[in-house]
């Protein structure tokens, strides 16, 4: 049997593009996986970027070890740096979107980076995972109990969450309650919420509020208003650095009520700032993390941290059991990332609309801070009884946080 | 009147920072009609500096020293390489950016060096815990010590330019720098002195504020030389004794506006009280209304 020229030139013509398409399946079921996000990987707040970060490299390290998903590798194609300021979240946020090859996106640290590049990536699309800013407008732009956002999911205590479980602490023990938020969309939201909270549990409560500015050298106006309206407590809703700078304000007024403080104030730069002045703040902060003995998926973690980074300044001061904040600064990345990876691998594609799908039918998911479930009208996983409250304690010549009760 | 004296001394501890502030940009304002947009990075700078050293485990007082010595170093360069060049050019503004542009690698080379989270700042001298009860009101000795301090800088500062041969010199470069020249003050000398005492006092400012918060990070020092150039302005520019009240009419202001009115409107109290002075008084509160003949 003899080809014809025609004939012969077609079977290669094909032969070839059969080969070629053929490469071409190999190397796209190769191809990584991509996420990308924009942080605050240096300035003052890099505990909560590079934080989450870390925690991202590690759950990726642990999927890529066995075997990735959907036979790919996850990477991480984009990372840019905004130092927490939302103008820059904003930019790199556009050159992260303009990058087709990236298929799950993170939100910046804080709320008001987030806030600044929400609607972008509701527009986009893409699923994308929330690990720290705690503003509930973040997922529900219409305010808790709304319609979330489609394709946005908050790994981060939520404020309403955060508010209630103190609100209600609070007004059981006080009714002259001093209020101090810093003037961010965390602040100003959580304070709100504490104030509505504090309200609802006990309606003969009066919360003085006030606020001041991140990095403010001096609070005494602020405090001398707390005085005067004779509060009982004391609580803040701000970040460690702010914490320390208020603690000592507290102290040269010998202003001696109890101190109180959001999960963002219970971090090392309130303990570094403070010093010893850090003993008894209470405030409240991821349970499960802290947890000893640890449960068999939070202990994994920590050995992969520990091993990596060892009990450095983000795990805390006692080497065997991490800080809480921990939760807030790294895990919350972690637990991100493999829940993102499960939602590709039920999904069966990194196609947006199926990714999205998987990831409204998440359920029992245990991750370091909590078990995580999702609904396609719950984007929020953090429970009130994933809450606990703690109080810094000097042991053995360390500032440790140890759980207490209010 | 509890809150009152409390408002009162806080006020007064931190306008006398600004007051400091105010004097250092005062200072080159003199010699060359220029100032130093840095000037909170080198308070920065001296800050951590210090914070650092100390956590080395160097001697306090050697560490300020030491973090001095730097600043010294850094305003020679500032003034050697940044604001000399550009006020070859007449009427060249060019001395605003580069100081501010040796400001903000300043804050560069901070983060690189210490990392951009805030340091701890050790207690100097006194801690927070240290105070005196007068009237019944708990009176930080920390407050204390930064106005007595700024105050004795001032009077030494004040015996320095009116009392010593140097200090004659400057006044004579502040007021014609070609006539001072040619009687042989040495001009160029004195602008570099003008610069080097600018860096220390706002070193020491950086000192003062750092131990009263307890924290300093690369960012710190830029809110309080916006308001030490409102203290200048409202003092009167040139003046020392106007640089110290308008710091202290400052800080004063807006401990009373944020423990009375409102503490969200204590930060733009500063800014009120500028524009205020330029339409009411624009030579200051210390100022002389300058005349020039046509």
């Amino acid at each position: 049997m003899t080809l014809k020229r025609r004939e012969l030139l077609s079977f290669t013509g094909a032969a070839a593009a059969g080969g070629t398409l053929g490469f071409a399946r190999r190397a796209r079921a190769a191809d990584p996986i991509k996420v990308g996000f924009t942080t605050a990987l240096t300035g003052p707040f890099n505990e909560f970027g590079e934080g989450y970060k870390r925690g991202i490299e590690i759950a990726i390290e642990k999927i890529n070890k066995a075997g990735g998903v959907l036979g790919r590798p996850i990477e991480i194609g984009v990372m840019l740096d905004d130092q927490l300021i939302p103008d820059r979240s904003v930019q790199n946020m556009r050159r992260i979107l303009d990058d087709k090859s990236i298929v799950g996106l993170f939100c910046p640290s804080g709320s008001g980076p987030t806030l600044a590049v929400i609607d972008m990536i509701a527009a986009d699309g893409r699923p994308t995972m929330n690990p720290q800013a705690q503003t509930p407008t973040v997922i529900y732009p219409n305010g808790p109990g709304g319609k979330p956002r489609p394709n946005v999911y908050t790994f981060s205590i939520q404020n309403d969450i955060e508010a209630n479980f103190m609100a209600a602490l609070l007004a059981k023990k006080f009714t002259r309650i001093g209020l101090l938020n810093e003037s961010t969309g965390y602040g100003k939201t959580g304070s709100e919420l504490i104030k509505a909270g504090i309200a609802a549990a006990n309606k003969d409560a009066v919360v003085t509020n006030e606020s001041y500015n991140q990095k403010d050298q001096d609070m005494t106006a602020q405090l001398v208003r707390v005085q005067r309206a004779r509060s009982e407590a004391l609580m803040v809703v701000g970040l460690g650095a702010d914490m320390a700078v208020i603690r000592k304000n507290m102290t040269r007024m010998n202003m001696t009520i109890p101190f109180f403080t959001s999960a963002g104030g219970l971090s090392p730069p309130y303990v570094e700032g403070a010093g010893d002045l850090a003993a008894g703040t209470k405030g409240s902060q991821f349970k499960k993390i802290s947890t000893v003995p640890p449960a068999p998926e939070t202990k994994e973690f920590l050995d992969a941290y520990k091993a990596k980074y060892g009990a450095d300044r983000l795990w805390g001061t006692d080497p065997e059991v991490p800080t809480p904040s921990m939760g807030g600064t790294v895990a919350t990345g972690y637990d991100g990332m493999l829940v993102m990876a499960d939602a590709f691998r039920r999904a069966g594609t990194t196609d947006a609309a199926a990714v999205i799908k998987a990831m409204d039918a998440t359920k029992g998911f245990p991750g370091c801070n909590c078990t995580y479930e999702f609904t396609p009208e719950k984007h929020h996983a953090i429970k009130i009884g994933d809450l606990t409250t703690y109080e810094f304690v000097k042991k053995d010549g360390r500032m440790t946080l140890v759980p207490t009760a209010i | 009147m509890e809150d009152f004296l409390t408002l009162l001394l806080a006020g007064v501890s931190v306008g006398a920072v600004y007051g400091l502030i105010a004097i250092g940009l005062n200072l080159t304002f003199w010699t060359t009609r220029t100032m130093n947009f840095g000037q909170g990075s080198v308070m920065m700078l001296c800050a951590m500096l210090t914070a650092n050293l100390i956590a080395r485990g160097w001697m306090q007082g050697l560490a300020i020293l030491a973090a001095l010595a730097v600043i010294v170093v850094l305003m020679v360069f500032t003034e050697m390489y940044t604001v000399r060049p550009a006020l070859k050019i007449e009427g060249s503004m060019g001395w605003a950016v580069s100081t501010l542009g040796v400001g903000i690698i300043l804050q560069g080379c901070a983060a690189l060096w210490f990392g951009s989270q805030a340091v701890a700042f050790p207690d100097v001298i006194f801690s927070a815990v240290d105070d005196v009860v007068i009237f019944g009101v708990h009176v930080s000795l920390q407050y204390i010590a930064v106005v007595v301090l700024a105050l004795a800088l001032v009077v030494v500062f004040e015996l320095l330019v009116r009392g010593t041969v140097w200090g004659r010199a400057m006044r004579a470069v502040a007021m014609d720098q070609d006539f001072a020249a040619v009687i042989g003050i040495p001009v160029r000398a004195i602008v570099l002195g003008s610069y080097i005492a600018s860096g220390l006092l706002a070193g020491i400012s950086g000192i003062l504020v750092a131990q009263i918060g307890g924290t300093v990070d690369p960012a710190f020092g830029f809110d309080l030389v916006i308001f030490g150039f409102v203290a200048a302005v409202l003092g009167g520019m040139g003046s020392t004794p106007g640089a110290l009240a308008g710091g202290i009419v400052a800080g004063v202001l807006q401990q009373m506006v944020g423990g009375y009115i409102s503490s969200a409107a204590q930060h733009g109290m500063a800014f009120a009280l500028l524009i205020l002075i330029l339409v009411v008084r624009p030579q200051g509160l210390f100022g002389q209304r300058e005349i020039n003949k046509v």
